[in-house]
């Protein structure tokens, strides 16, 4: 297991002052966050621009120092024994970026590998095991330059699984990808999670993707963890409106304060707004508010025109969250 | 070994990422012989005779030899400074932080780094300089049972200089300025077409910084003038001296510098 306890990370910027004078400046980007991975499991990472994430997964590859908290590994310190770790582990970030653009697919790969120790057959075989993984063989003997985004970010997907880390970092690894191309990446991080029993630890500003494959998630915000939990769970409790907007025939005022009647026994709230296509139903509850409505509408004998459920998003939980915190 | 492995694989890659064209085997070619031949003809129209004050130093006779002695010697040091600058490359790239990700030996990867570049950039030259011999002659002056050993402490020396320079520019982001330092200074003071015993006092002070002017010392002493080793040994205690120096000084700027890189995240800042 993964375990970071009360991990800190303050940075100290130097900032000008004219030609001599340099203030010095501390950031405290990470202020004390406690979490764990087991193994198989995808933990979520998630928090607004600038909240600490990438600064954690930096202390948790040993590229960072925590300035104070442990990390560990099955008891292995993250700061004594930064080789076990290094071996254990690996961190891919999005973006186009930490490749050699002039080497080829194959050449990346295999100049990492052999920066884990890797040669000979052993090396050409491990090479050989991710490009197809990652199906990239039509493409491994032309230079990165070449490549799509999309492959770009396989490549590293599969430069990352060269030492067979036991743990995977992955810092918003769908940045900029187009919907299919993320969709298969999330396969593949599913299957390493699922399959191959390694625990993961994801960042993403894409909530649904954080939705689908994560367990449980972390949300920090400004250098804490402001709630952990799973994602149904989290949106179970942070998001109070459930929307259901319904589009019906024109209805008679009488009949509109009628159904407000019943609905509000019913702790539904419903608002309505006639539109050139009929009346609009904007239905707000703390709770799923599908069966109730149906039931509403069934015994009033309504047509329904159209019909569209607004579902709750991680998004919009962090946001509430924020919002309650600083108000 | 790791240690094999690691510096293996810097090599490899730097003459994967540097030599993707065969343009740039000539531009490496044309760049030296250029700065080789404008300097021959410069001092070409002096009285080098026997009268010459510069005979007092060297045999005028031997001035090709001298010259290319020098610039073999120059070429193999300034390709290194070159190498190291491309470290800000890899800063750029976020490469540099995904090395340091790895386990590696630090040590393996700046002298793989150092190495790899020289073979590249010196091969080319080296070839140059025998033909040249073989051609205006001069292939009488040479003590070629000396030549191993001259390569070897060419290549050795050039690889720690090199190694050096590639923790400097790991270090600091700002270490441009080496590059303008490094250029047209040692080019002058190690001696590479006057030699440093010429110089004024100041003039060999600032050449004793340089490990370059005591590698001219040696190989000309050893395979052109036709010293035995015993007669090298000062330059040479000199050289050793100097190099330890710049290995300590490796080890203790790595160590630092990763240090620093953790402390403040600044291998990713450019
Ligand atoms: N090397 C650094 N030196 C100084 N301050 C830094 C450094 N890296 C990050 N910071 C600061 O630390 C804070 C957290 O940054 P971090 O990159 O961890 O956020 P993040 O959650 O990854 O944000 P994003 O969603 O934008 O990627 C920010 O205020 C940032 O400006
Ligand atoms: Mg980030």
């Amino acid at each position: 297991m993964l375990e970071a306890k009360a991990i800190t990370k303050t940075y100290t910027v130097k900032q000008k002052q004219g030609w001599f004078k340099r203030e010095k400046q501390q950031v405290h980007a990470v202020k004390g966050i406690d979490l764990t991975i087991e193994p198989g499991e995808i933990v979520g990472l998630l928090g607004l621009n600038g909240a600490g994430k990438t600064t954690t997964i930096k202390m948790l590859s040993t590229l960072l120092s925590p300035s104070s908290g442990t990390i560990t590994i099955d008891g292995h310190d993250a700061v004594q024994d930064a080789r076990y770790l290094k071996q254990m582990v690996n961190m891919i970030a999005g973006g186009e970026r930490m490749l050699y653009f002039r080497l080829t697919g194959k050449e990346n790969l295999a100049f990492f590998g052999r920066l884990y120790g890797l040669n000979g057959k052993e090396l050409t075989a491990r090479v050989n095991a991710l490009i197809k993984l990652v199906e990239l063989e039509d493409a491994q003997d032309l230079p990165v330059e070449r490549y799509s985004k999309g492959m770009k970010q396989r490549l590293q997907i599969a430069r990352g699984l060269l030492n067979q880390p036991h743990y995977l970092f992955l810092d918003e690894p769908t940045l900029g990808l187009d919907a299919p191309i993320a969709k298969q990446l999330r396969s593949i991080v599913k299957d390493l999670a699922m399959e191959q029993n390694k625990g993961v630890l994801l960042t993403s500003h894409y909530l649904e993707e954080v939705e689908e494959l994560c367990d449980r998630v972390y949300i920090i915000d400004k250098g804490t963890v402001m709630m952990h939990d799973t994602p149904a769970n989290i949106i179970n409790t942070v998001v109070l409106d459930y929307r259901v907007i319904v589009t019906t025939a024109h209805l008679n005022e009488t009949f509109k304060h009628d159904i407000i009647k019943t609905a509000s026994t019913k702790q539904l709230s419903i608002e309505f707004y006639d539109t050139g296509d009929g009346t609009v139903w904007e239905v707000t509850a703390s709770f799923d508010p599908t069966q109730v409505f149906l039931d509403i509408i069934m015994t009033h004998h309504q047509p329904i025109f159209k019909l569209e459920m607004k579902m709750p998003k991680l998004e919009d939980a962090i946001l509430q969250l924020a919002k309650e915190r600083s108000a | 070994m790791n240690w094999i492995n690691g510096m293996w694989a810097e090599m490899v890659k730097s003459h994967q990422h540097n030599f993707h064209s065969k343009m740039i085997y000539l531009s490496l070619f044309f760049w030296p012989v250029l700065l080789f031949i404008t300097s021959y003809f410069a001092l070409k129209p002096f009285d080098l005779g026997s009268t010459s004050p510069i005979a007092e130093f060297f045999d005028p006779d031997d001035l090709m030899l001298f010259l290319l002695t020098g610039y073999l010697g120059y070429i193999f040091f300034w390709s290194l400074v070159q190498s190291a600058w491309q470290t800000s490359y890899e800063r750029q790239t976020g490469t540099l932080e995904l090395i340091f990700l790895t386990p590696v030996s630090r040590l393996a990867f700046v002298y793989g780094r150092a190495a790899g570049n020289l073979f590249e950039a010196v091969w080319l030259f080296s070839v140059f300089t025998v033909l040249m011999l073989v051609i205006v002659g001069g292939m009488q002056s040479i003590v070629w049972s000396a030549l191993p050993l001259a390569f070897v402490i060419l290549i050795v020396s050039a690889v720690i200089w090199g190694g050096f320079l590639n923790v400097v520019f790991l270090f600091s982001r700002d270490a441009s300025f080496l590059f303008t330092i490094l250029e047209e200074p040692m080019e002058f003071f190690a001696g590479i077409r006057l030699p440093v015993a010429a110089f004024p006092v100041w003039g060999k002070v600032i050449a004793y910084i340089f490990p370059l002017t005591f590698v001219l010392e040696m190989i000309r002493g050893l395979v052109v003038e036709g010293k035995s080793f015993t007669e090298l040994l000062s330059p040479f205690a000199w050289l050793v001296g100097i190099l330890s120096l710049l290995f300590l000084l490796t080890i203790i700027l790595l160590n630092k510098a990763e240090k620093n890189a953790k402390e403040t995240g600044n291998m990713v800042l450019f």
